[in-house]
C-alpha cells in the first residue's frame, strides 16, 4: 500500500528538501536475470518504493546475488526492463564490513569521504568544502564522529557498521543496496544496524535493499521479503508471512519459520 | 724538493666526475619515486606478481628490440620494444581469465616464464648485446643514455600529474571497485589508467636501470610504508620516499663500495622494508608503555 507522507530535513543539509514515502524507485518489469542470455529465474515483476526496507533471502547460489548485480548495473538482464523512477536517481552499494580490505590504511573519515564521489567529480582532486561538510555531518548522523579518526581496520565490527552506514549517509542515495551487511556481527550489532538501516530509509526516504541469512532478522525488520530460489525456479516477494509460508520457501527451510511468521506486513522495532 | 700528490678520495672523485653521474642518479630518483608511488596500488591490489611478470617482459621486449636489428636488418629502439612488451604483459594481465577458465595466478605465471625464457633464448643469438640483456635483467647497468633519461623523465611527469590529478578516483575506484561503479564512476578508465601507468613505468625504467629493481622499487617501496601504519596520502608519500631513497641510494653504494648499482639498489629497498619494521616495532613499545 502506498502511504503518502513528508519527510522534513532536520539539521543535515544534504537530505533531500522533500520525498513521498511509497514513491517508486525502481521498477523492474518482466525482468529475467542470468549469465550469458541463459536465465537463471522466472521474470521478475516488482517495485522498490521510497522508505521500503526490502530483506533479500535465499540460499548460496539461489540467485540472489545476480539479481543484486542485475539491480546494480554490473550484470545485464538477460530480457526485461528496470527502470528508475528519475534520471538523476541515485544508487550506492555498501559492501560488507570484511569488504574493505584490512591491509588498506584508511580512516573512517576517508571511507565516508569516498561516499562524496559520483562520476566524474574526481576530476577535482580536492574535496570541496561542502563534501567535507556532508562528510562531517554523516559521521555524526551515524553516530561515528568519534572513531573518524581512527583506523578502519582497528574498528570493532559494530564500528565498522557505522562507519559505512556513516559514507551510505554521505552519497545521498535514493536506493542503498547492502550485501550481507551484518555478516561477522554479534547479535546486539546485527540488531544496532538493521535498525538504523529502517530509520534511515523511514527518515531519509531510502529505498534499502539488504541481503540477509538470517531469517528472523528479516522478518522482524522488513517490510518486504523477498525469496530467491533457483532450484525451484522461485521469487517470491511479500510479508514474512506470504514468503515463509510460500511451498518454494517451505521446501528449503522447512515449516518452522511459516509456523512463527507474524501476520501481515510487519517491521518489529520502534526505530520507524 | 719532491712533493708527493695525495690520491683523490672516492668522493672527491665523485664530486669531480658528477656530470657523469649526474643522469643516473636523476633516473634513479624518478623510477624510484615514481615507482614507489604505483607500488601502493601493487601491494594493496595484491599485484606484486604482476610488477614482476611485466618487469620481465620488458626485458624481453628489450632483446626483441635488439635481435631486431641485428638479425632482421630493422632498428627498434630497446626502450620502445621494452614499453610496448610490457603494455602487452599488462593488458594481458587485465583480461578476466576465468573466461579461459584460469586463475590470474596462471596467466601471471605463463606470463613470466614465458618472457624469462624468451629473453635467455633471444639473447642466446645475439651474443654481442649479451652484456645488455644480463643489464636490463638485473640492473647491471651503471649508465644512463640522455635519450633514456628523457623517456623517464616524460613518463614520470605524465604518470604523476594524471595520479596526482586523478588520486581520488583511482584510489576509490581500486579499493573499492563495485562501490566506485555503483557511483557512477568511470572504473574501467581508472583501472586501465592504472595499469598502463605501472606498464610504462616498467617498461621504460626496466631499460635503463633493470628489472631486478624495477620490482624492487614497485613493490617493496609500498611494503615499507605500509609497515608504518599511516593514513593513506602519507603512505603514498612514505613509499615515493622509499623508492628514492632506494634507487639514489643504492646507486651511491654502489659507487662507493664497488658492487653492481642494481642489486644494490634491490638490497637498500628491502633494508628500508627492515627499518619500517624496526620503527613500528619500537613505536609498538612506546605505546605499551605508556
Amino acid at each position: 500500500m502506498k502511504t503518502d507522507e513528508t519527510g522534513s530535513t532536520g539539521a543535515t543539509p544534504h537530505v533531500p528538501s522533500t520525498f513521498t514515502l511509497g514513491e517508486p524507485l525502481l521498477t523492474c518489469a518482466n525482468l529475467v536475470i542470468g549469465y550469458n542470455d541463459r536465465p537463471m529465474l522466472p521474470p521478475i515483476d516488482m517495485v522498490i518504493r521510497r522508505g521500503q526496507f526490502v530483506a533479500v533471502v535465499g540460499r548460496n547460489g539461489s540467485g540472489k546475488s545476480t539479481w543484486f548485480k542485475t539491480l546494480l548495473g554490473m550484470i545485464d538482464p538477460v530480457s526485461g526492463t528496470i527502470t528508475r523512477s528519475h534520471p538523476e536517481m541515485r544508487s550506492a552499494y555498501v559492501p560488507q564490513t570484511s569488504g574493505i580490505d584490512s591491509l588498506l590504511p584508511l580512516r573512517a573519515r576517508e571511507l565516508t569521504a569516498w561516499g562524496r564521489l559520483r562520476g566524474w567529480s574526481f576530476l577535482w582532486p580536492f574535496a570541496k568544502k561542502a563534501d567535507r561538510d556532508a562528510v562531517e555531518s554523516a559521521l555524526d548522523t551515524a553516530g561515528a564522529k568519534a572513531i573518524a579518526a581512527r583506523p578502519y581496520r582497528e574498528l570493532s565490527e559494530g564500528q565498522k557498521q557505522r562507519t559505512l552506514l556513516a559514507r551510505l549517509i554521505a552519497t545521498e542515495a535514493d536506493l542503498v543496496l547492502l550485501d550481507e551487511p551484518t555478516a561477522a556481527m554479534d547479535a546486539v550489532a546485527e540488531r544496532e544496524t538493521m535498525q538504523r538501516l529502517c530509520l534511515l530509509a523511514r527518515q531519509r526516504g531510502l529505498g534499502v535493499v539488504v541481503v540477509c541469512h538470517d531469517l528472523e532478522v528479516a522478518a522482524e525488520h522488513a517490510d518486504v521479503l523477498l525469496f530467491v530460489d533457483r532450484e525451484t525456479s522461485a521469487f517470491v516477494v511479500g510479508d514474512a508471512r506470504t514468503v515463509f509460508c510460500h511451498p518454494a520457501f517451505r521446501r528449503q527451510y522447512g515449516d518452522e519459520y511459516c509456523h512463527r511468521a507474524p501476520e501481515g506486513p510487519h517491521r518489529g522495532n520502534d526505530a520507524r | 724538493m719532491e712533493t708527493t700528490l695525495a690520491e683523490p678520495t672516492q668522493w672527491q672523485q665523485f664530486v669531480a666526475g658528477f656530470e657523469l653521474f649526474r643522469d643516473p642518479l636523476l633516473c634513479a630518483l624518478l623510477a624510484g619515486g615514481v615507482l614507489g608511488f604505483l607500488s601502493v596500488y601493487v601491494v594493496l591490489r595484491r599485484m606484486v606478481f604482476v610488477s614482476a611478470a611485466v618487469a620481465q617482459s620488458a626485458g624481453l621486449g628489450v632483446a626483441l628490440a635488439f635481435y631486431a636489428g641485428i638479425h632482421l636488418g630493422f632498428e627498434v629502439e630497446p626502450v620502445l620494444g621494452a614499453t610496448a612488451l610490457a603494455l602487452v604483459a599488462t593488458m594481458l594481465l587485465m583480461m578476466d581469465p576465468s573466461r579461459l577458465r584460469l586463475t590470474r595466478e596462471s596467466l601471471l605465471g605463463l606470463a613470466y616464464a614465458l618472457s624469462g625464457g624468451a629473453a635467455v633464448l633471444i639473447g642466446d643469438r645475439i651474443a654481442q648485446e649479451s652484456h645488455d640483456i644480463q643489464g636490463i635483467l638485473f640492473g647491471t647497468a651503471v649508465l644512463v643514455t640522455p635519450e633514456q633519461l628523457r623517456t623517464v623523465i616524460i613518463a614520470s611527469a605524465v604518470v604523476m600529474a594524471i595520479h596526482l590529478w586523478w588520486y581520488r578516483g583511482i584510489t576509490f575506484a581500486s579499493f573499492d571497485r563495485i562501490g566506485a561503479l555503483v557511483q557512477g564512476l568511470p572504473v574501467r578508465l581508472l583501472d586501465g589508467v592504472l595499469m598502463v601507468s605501472i606498464g610504462v613505468m616498467v617498461g621504460v625504467c626496466a631499460r635503463a636501470l633493470g628489472a631486478l629493481p624495477v620490482f624492487a622499487f614497485s613493490t617493496l617501496s609500498a611494503i615499507a610504508a605500509l609497515m608504518l601504519d599511516l593514513r593513506l596520502p602519507w603512505t603514498f608519500l612514505v613509499a615515493t620516499l622509499a623508492g628514492i631513497i632506494s634507487g639514489v641510494g643504492g646507486y651511491l653504494f654502489a659507487y662507493f663500495f664497488d658492487f653492481p648499482v642494481g642489486g644494490s639498489q634491490t638490497v637498500l629497498a628491502a633494508a628500508l622494508v627492515g627499518v619500517a619494521m624496526a620503527l613500528r616495532f619500537l613505536f609498538q613499545l612506546v605505546q605499551r608503555a605508556r
